[in-house]
């Protein structure tokens, strides 16, 4: 018999809304050295950007849709008639035409990454996920250790293909049944606990698919450099299996366990209906083609479109599965990429890198800056929102170095993709934390233990790996 | 907050179902009431807080007007037609049960005496599927509903 008022949020809002308005605003009022007309204005667009999504007063992609119609009506042909008119510096000479913002919204990197969401649709459907965990975690044996290993395996190999979060909520319904069989004072829980999540988010980084920053981090390198879908994945996937390991042995550092045997038996129901064997075939071939995109030179987005061709076209994704994909996670995206196309055309890059002397800046410590920097941002902000903000300043930095663009993105992606010391860090992370079986303490331990290596390794070897994938 | 509902005229027998329910005090707001007036008076308060109502559970025989017709006319109302509904009774004929099924949307019933652990099961599944149905945010009730059916809502429905 409890009784509770419901909870206000409002002045927490209105007061992020009003800080975000004079963010805005801040711009108009002082006039910075070096800085065009246009390069102020983005400025504003972009600390804008930075309130409303690290406060999140308004859904992430909400902000996403208001940079785009900002960035529409102030930095583009579509200002000229209006009130304030058109700026002086771009880049260029000449402001870009409306299309240059509004086409974010159908980027390429986005078709692949709906490419991606139909993969992710289906294995949801047939329960090709969970099928496929009960096959792969059979060698594993029953021994605790194995077990766990076995587990985040399979987690970080699914979740290089599907989202962070739906590969955790997958693997944690197959893991609450073996955490409730534990003596309720057995350390191991929190291992199996943490293992879920932290494998799902270090999965996402193997891929281009496999978390939005990736997607935010191709868009970004258009302009100044290419790295394929093969690419990507040969510097990736060593940094993910070395630190799938390192996150392997911290928890079986931490969380020592006198239980001698889990007993794992999911039982697998294949889907043998047409629908899914369609789905069974489509999937492969698409996952074929993008890590076999040097040889048939077929590029990842094009490849990206044929899930969504074939699937649409079959009915194996109906309308309502169509209707319910995240969309949402892709406006998120496109609000990245529109800012960061502005940052390009109006020089702001320029600006913004020449306030320090980078010259004095070796490749490494410059990865290593930008890594530590998406890292701690998005520990407390969203992993997407933290590469929005970083990716276009990253690149302009590592051209102005003179390092490599890839390494400086890869290095923003990756590092954003670390963070998991919070609860708040990242989904899968509220997910573990929610079941009630792991306490913060123990995730801020294993998660920093985690991302300090990450931050090592891609400080160390990040520059290596590149260079084995062709990246220069 | 989510609110279970429990309508039992005998003061003991209420008693025993709210310790029965003390698992639950965490996560919802439990209430209370010993016949249909003092439910209804009860529903009236939820209204006013903003909170809604997950589920009752009611027993049949009591002063006034029967469970059955309660949940009958409950279920007519837009406002609690979705809430999930358990009976908990000895006395409730054929008929009764017939009706509340047909007519007052019954979703589980328990004869008393009740197994606790049963009942909890009942409480926690009935919760569940309000919690997936009504599209509420299914995190915070990962610990304590039923995770795996949570966790597949979870993944249907994303997150950024």
């Amino acid at each position: 018999m409890t009784r509770s008022s419901p909870p206000t949020k409002i002045p927490a809002k209105s007061g992020s809304l009003l800080a975000a308005l004079l963010a805005y605003l801040l711009p108009f009022l002082i006039e910075l050295p070096g800085l065009s007309e246009a390069g102020h204005r983005l400025f504003s667009v972009f600390l804008l950007a930075v309130v409303l999504w690290v406060t999140e007063a308004i859904p992430l992609f909400a902000t996403s849709a208001l940079v785009i119609l900002l960035l529409v009506s102030t930095l583009s042909q579509a200002a000229a008639p209006l009130l304030w008119g058109l700026p002086d510096g771009f880049s260029s000479g000449k402001a870009p035409d409306f299309t240059f913002y509004l086409n974010c919204l159908a980027d390429k990197v986005l078709i692949l990454f709906l490419g991606g969401f139909f993969l992710a649709a289906g294995a949801a459907k047939f329960g090709l996920d969970r099928n496929l965990a009960s096959l792969m975690l059979k060698p594993f044996g029953t021994k605790p250790s194995r077990v766990l290993l076995g587990l985040m395996l399979i987690t970080g190999i699914l979740s290089m293909w599907m989202s962070n979060t739906a590969t955790c909520a997958t693997m944690m319904a197959v893991v609450i049944p073996l955490i409730q069989r534990l003596d309720p004072t057995d350390r191991f829980r929190s291992a199996l606990a943490l293992g879920i999540p932290f494998a799902a988010n270090l999965g996402g980084m193997a891929t281009p698919v496999g978390s939005p920053p990736n997607a935010i981090a191709l868009a970004a390198l258009k302009q100044s450099g290419q790295c394929s879908f093969p690419q990507w994945m040969m510097f990736a996937l060593p940094i993910t299996l070395i630190l799938l390991a390192t996150t392997w042995l911290v928890l079986l550092t931490l969380f020592r366990t006198r239980t001698k045997n889990i007993d794992i038996s999911i039982k697998p129901k294949w889907n043998q209906s047409t629908p899914a064997w369609i789905y069974y075939l489509t999937a492969s071939a698409t996952i074929l083609l993008w890590m076999t995109e040097t040889l048939h030179g077929i590029n990842s987005f094009i490849v990206g479109l044929i899930p969504i061709t074939v699937l649409l076209a079959t009915q194996v994704v109906n309308t309502r599965e169509f209707r319910s994909m995240e969309w949402d996670v892709l406006w998120l995206v496109a609000g990245g990429i529109a800012l960061g196309q502005a940052v390009a055309v109006t020089g702001f890059d320029r600006w913004i890198v020449g306030l320090i002397n980078w010259n004095s800046v070796p490749g490494y410590a410059l990865g290593g800056l930008l890594a530590t920097t998406a890292l701690l941002l998005s520990t407390f902000i969203s992993n997407s929102a933290a590469a929005n903000l970083l990716a276009p300043i990253a690149v302009a930095v590592a051209i102005n170095a003179g390092s490599s663009p890839v390494a400086a993105i890869a290095s923003v992606a990756l590092g954003s993709s670390l963070a998991m010391c919070l609860p708040i860090s990242t989904p899968p992370n509220a997910i573990a934390y929610a079941t009630g079986a792991v306490k913060t303490r123990d995730m801020a331990i294993a998660g920093l233990a985690v991302a300090g290596a990450g931050a090592i390794l891609l400080i160390l070897l990040l520059s290596t790996f590149m260079r084995w994938s062709g990246i220069h | 907050m989510i609110t279970i509902l429990c309508l039992e005229d005998e003061s003991e027998v209420r008693d025993a179902i709210l310790r029965d329910l003390r698992p639950f005090e965490s996560h919802f707001r439990i209430e209370a009431a010993g016949d249909a007036a003092d439910a209804a008076a009860l529903l009236g308060d939820l209204a006013k807080d903003g909170d809604s109502l997950g589920l009752i559970l009611c027993d049949h025989r009591l002063p006034g007007e029967s469970g059955v017709d309660f949940l009958t006319n409950i279920n007519a109302d837009d406002e609690w037609r979705h809430s999930r509904k358990i009976l908990l009774t000895g006395q409730a004929g054929q008929q009764d049960t017939i009706r509340a099924i047909n007519h007052g949307g019954l979703n589980h019933y328990l004869a008393k005496p009740w197994n606790p652990e049963e009942l909890r099961n009942a409480v926690r599944d009935q919760l569940t599927t309000f919690v997936i149905e009504q599209n509420i945010d299914p995190l915070p009730y990962l610990a304590i509903l039923d995770a795996e059916r949570l966790l597949e809502k979870i993944r249907s429905i994303g997150a950024p």
